[in-house]
């Protein structure tokens, strides 16, 4: 199996921990933290760095020596200069791998960035929250967590090509190619799409609505429109020419909402996904954190992999991915060791 | 076909609508040979092109193939083959079988049922070709209480967690309005078929690997599931971050211009504090920062008033300080550090340009990409390639039907 050396924050620290959920010998260096994460450290090392050997040094000379033994090196840097001060380009690893803001290249290599900072000039950030007040931001780590992914999909086809490569990650880059239709629908429809609170806007009926105890999402895209009538028990929406066509109930949008809110608000989840799930159509609760932890679903799915510090275990999830025959095994968070040069 | 480490690696892509089709996208990017086998249906009827799409169409005009131009399916298959089958009939499905005797994948994202309905479950892929790496992607999973609920991005993504956290503040949820468990999907599939690919290396075997919107999108909040598990309370805080302050979103000049402007630690803090006039306390610490928040914010606002957003956020980073313009499209495609990394490529009709890939290496260069194909544009090409299949029999299963270049009427 390939040996791993991670080094950075929280991009280079998914990376890592798909590597090492996948079994491979994983060694992460600990001091080159980068910005501050969106919960406690201790549950930041429970997600991101089970089942990894950590070494807490700024030592480049080990930094070095490790690099030359791994066989992948995944580095994250706050900009393309510091990168460059870990002595990256010296390392001999056949495969590296840069995880920068804004990529090791071009006019802003050298900007700072935090996650917000990223979503913003990525273009999901403008398309988040209600027209007529702030944008908002994606909390979490989500530019982080793709770079990983995508930092992951290219090391390991390299690995499978047996080639000696070194690759640049730029998180802009990566939150850019994960737009949805925002671009084309510049390019081709002339349009600049806006925010529209919980709304989809395009295709309606697509929000949040509140039911008895809590919220519920419904995203009735046209070809379950029959469905959804009969979801509601209002039949006879089906031949209400208001609501014939997608444009028809885009123009009576506040008159299907009112129907909508008066039938879902008397209802409470439970009913709902019951319902839901008999009529076939696209709804979701939303569940507390506390329900996500005991879905059943996902306990029924193994979802759950232990991650155990010898003091304490916790549930975390495992690979988002399942190979059949594979076990979910218990991983241990082991205590950062100190070397010091 | 593209160059890249996966070059020769085959790929039979059954996805649609966006997390399959965008896990294909990247794979095929990095080299693999990916065939879409699509429906004779699956770009719409021939008479699609009443409606303009969402996204329009590619080039400005459906043209006479509109089912061909619709920019949100373009804009996801580039570097791909398109092979147009009927799998519901048993010559479609015995060609398929056919082909996952040569492929490598077979990538899908129906509903649970819907390969079993098909015939063409793991057991029958695997009975063809047992070193066949099968990856499925239903909303929900092939197994669980959930496995028969309908599902897309939008309405998988409260079941995550992330609603709890995503909003102005606690009673004003908010979903991402972008359906994020579909680019997370994405990417845990090419995740998946990496990991499998190399596992088939080690024990020359195929394998089922399985994967779900839902499990994608709980994963990615399982930092938040993990503080709950250790006590910790995790609130909906809108736009400002638990341990750095400030952080936000901030107005500036134009009608709806705003700037993301965040202060990881003191340093940028003390920055701030240089670049910004006004009563802000260069010794404030995080936490009193955390419970001044609506008076930093206010007297930051009142300075981004006075610039546009990429002038307070130019003059910002000149102090080392993260910030950056709450970016529109044209804002992305104008950047000057999109230009210089190319990042968008113009490959489609119109020119459109298409968002490229954010993996930059040796080896992978946009000037061997190929546009998306017109549906069943690859018939001939991919039948007599993979399966040797002569002129004869490939215009056999096209006089039937079984395999067409347009749509039926």
């Amino acid at each position: 199996m390939d040996r791993i050396l991670e080094i950075g924050g929280f991009a280079a620290g998914y990376c890592g921990r798909l590597f090492a959920q996948s079994g491979y010998d994983v060694v992460r260096i600990e001091s080159q933290s980068l910005n501050p994460g969106w919960v406690s450290q201790a549950a930041s090392d429970y997600y991101l760095h089970a089942g990894k050997r950590r070494i807490d040094t700024t030592d480049p000379m080990l930094i070095a020596n490790l690099a030359s033994e791994a066989d992948i090196v995944v580095a994250e840097a706050a900009t393309a200069d510091s990168l460059m001060k870990l002595g990256f380009n010296n390392w001999p690893t056949p495969v590296k791998v840069s995880i920068t803001p804004f990529g090791a290249t071009g006019p802003k290599r050298n900007w700072q960035a935090t996650p917000g900072v990223i979503l913003a000039m990525g273009g999901y950030t403008n398309l988040m929250g209600d027209p007529d007040r702030a944008p908002l931001t994606l909390p979490g780590h989500y530019p982080e967590f793709q770079s990983g992914a995508f930092a992951y999909t290219a090391a390991n086809a390299c690995r499978i090509a047996n080639q000696e490569n070194t690759i640049d990650i730029g998180m802009l880059e990566v939150v850019m190619a994960l737009s949805q239709f925002t671009t084309v629908m510049w390019h081709c429809a002339n349009t600049i799409r806006s925010r529209h609170g919980n709304d989809f806007w395009t295709v309606v009926p697509t929000n949040l609505f509140r039911c008895r105890d809590g919220w519920v999402y419904l995203n009735i895209v046209p070809t379950f429109w029959d469905a959804f009538a009969i979801f509601l028990n209002r039949p006879e929406l089906l031949v209400d020419k208001r609501f014939k066509s997608n444009d028809l109930r885009s123009k009576n949008r506040d008159a299907l909402h009112n129907i909508i809110a008066e039938r879902i608000g008397g209802m409470n989840r439970s009913e709902i996904e019951q319902q839901a799930t008999e009529s076939r159509v696209p709804v979701g609760v939303v569940q507390t954190l506390s329900e996500v932890l005991d879905d059943p679903h996902l306990k029924q799915r193994e979802f759950w992999q232990s991650i155990s510090n010898g003091h304490l275990t916790i549930q975390s999830p495992r690979p988002a991915w399942k190979i059949h025959g594979d076990s979910t095994t218990e991983l241990r968070l082991t205590e950062a060791e100190t070397k010091r040069g | 076909m593209a160059n890249g480490p996966l070059n020769g690696i085959r790929i039979l892509d059954l996805t649609h609508v966006w997390a399959g089709p965008l896990a294909t996208r990247i794979l095929a990017d990095l080299g693999a040979d990916v065939v879409k086998v699509e429906a004779p249906t699956s770009r719409g009827p021939r008479s699609y092109g009443r409606v303009t799409p969402i996204g329009g169409w590619v080039g400005g005009d459906p043209g006479d193939e509109p089912y061909n131009v619709n920019a949100v399916f373009v804009k996801l298959q580039r570097n791909k083959k398109s092979l147009a089958v009927n799998l519901k009939t048993p010559s479609g499905r015995a060609t398929f079988l056919e082909l996952v005797k040569k492929a490598d994948i077979v990538i899908e994202n129906f509903s649970a049922r819907a390969m079993p309905a098909l015939g063409l479950d793991y057991s029958s892929l695997s009975a063809a070709n047992p070193k066949i790496i099968y990856v499925s992607m239903p909303g929900y999973g092939m197994n669980g209480p959930y496995r028969n609920r309908v599902a897309f991005g939008p309405s998988v993504e409260p079941l995550s967690g992330l609603t709890n956290v995503m909003g102005y503040g606690p009673n004003e949820p908010r979903n991402t309005a972008m359906a994020l468990p579909d680019p997370i999907a994405a990417l845990n599939a090419t995740s998946a078929v990496v990991t499998a690919l190399r596992k088939r290396q080690q024990t020359g075997r195929g394998t089922l690997v399985e994967m779900s919107l839902h499990e994608g999108a709980a994963a990615f909040c399982g930092p938040w599931l993990i503080e709950t598990q250790l006590g910790e309370s995790v609130q909906c805080i809108g736009n400002r971050h638990p341990n750095m302050a400030p952080y936000g979103i901030y107005r500036c000049t134009g009608s709806d211009d705003w700037v993301a402007i965040a202060c990881r630690d003191n340093s940028d803090w003390q920055a701030l504090c240089a670049t910004i006039p006004g009563s802000l306390d260069v010794a404030a610490g995080l936490s009193e920062r955390v419970q001044s928040h609506r008076r930093i914010d206010q007297i930051i606002e009142t300075w981004t008033l006075q610039y546009s957003k990429t002038d307070a956020a130019e003059i910002l980073q000149d102090a080392s300080i993260p910030a950056g313009p709450v970016n529109s499209t044209p804002d992305m495609t104008s950047d000057p550090q999109t230009i210089a990394r190319n990042f968008f490529v113009p490959i489609e009709r119109g020119p459109t340009a298409i968002p490229g890939n954010p993996i930059k290496m040796n080896g992978l260069s946009t000037s061997d990409w190929s546009p998306c194909p017109p549906l069943g544009a690859d018939n001939h090409e991919v039948l007599s390639e993979w399966l040797d299949y002569s002129e004869e029999e490939i215009d056999a299963l096209e006089c039937s039907g079984v395999i067409v270049n347009r749509p039926p009427a």
